[in-house]
């Protein structure tokens, strides 16, 4: 099966190096609360629903991006590395790419299914924040484990 | 649940379907790496089929017997197995 959806193979480099970016950021963010006043901007809200005041459209609101930013390199990154082309790209890489694909969302959201009945208030709002990603880190980790498994078997062959 | 990639984590199962890809590509003289590059795909794609963890696509087969001088036939065999889904 071809198809012309996959991004070039020079794309997997960048995409490592933003995904990895956007996770130790992220990491870094979480555990000591970073929020740098340099990022410290005005952004355009299409719909802005602040707790304790009225909801606005399409306003310019003063926020911090630094969030923004971890998150886009982390879904960029993520996306990147896991539909960039191999250098030999063919059928048994498809397969393999599919079949990490729906091993991805099952576990991602069998998790996703076990929090919502297992944790709740606060620990579950994280949990909602994490599994935005979730489904990139679960493919990409699975697709490239069994991409390894693979590439030691022919070499272990030869 | 089955796939391909559940048999890289047991590496002793083969799917299905008896393949003599081995066999000729020695009769050829003709390494994995050589064999792939022949008709166009990884040599991780070689060695899953002749270990019998990937049944290829009509189109590969094709090329892999005309690549190797034999029939289609003479390379992959059905199995009872595989009549079964």
């Amino acid at each position: 099966m071809k198809t012309k959806l996959l991004f070039p193979n020079v794309c997997k480099g960048i995409g490592l190096f933003l995904f990895l970016s956007g996770l130790f950021g992220g990491i870094a963010m979480i555990i000591w609360e970073l929020s740098p006043v340099f990022f410290d901007i005005n952004v355009f809200a299409i719909v802005e629903d602040p707790v304790l005041s009225e909801k606005k459209y399409f306003t310019w609101i003063e926020n911090n991006i630094l969030d923004e930013i971890l998150g886009s390199l982390l879904i960029l990154g993520g996306l990147l590395l896991a539909f960039s082309r191999e250098k030999t790209e063919d059928e048994f890489i498809a397969t393999l790419r599919m079949e990490s694909l729906l091993w991805a969302t099952y576990i991602n959201y069998g998790v996703l299914l076990l929090s919502f009945w297992f944790l709740f208030s606060l620990t579950f709002y994280w949990v909602l924040i994490l599994n935005i990603f979730t489904l990139l880190l679960f493919f990409n980790a699975r697709y490239y484990w069994i991409l390894f498994r693979t590439r030691q078997a022919a070499d272990h062959e030869e | 649940m089955r796939g391909i990639t559940g048999y890289y984590l047991e590496p002793d199962k083969r799917l299905t379907m008896k393949n003599k890809v081995k066999i000729h590509r020695v009769v050829q003289d003709l390494t994995q790496e050589q064999l792939a590059g022949l008709v166009q795909v990884s040599r991780q794609t070689i060695h899953a089929i002749e270990s019998g963890k990937y049944v290829p696509s009509t189109l590969l087969a094709l090329k892999l017997a005309q690549v190797l001088q034999v029939d289609v036939h003479t390379l992959f065999e059905l199995e009872v197995a595989d009549w079964k889904s």
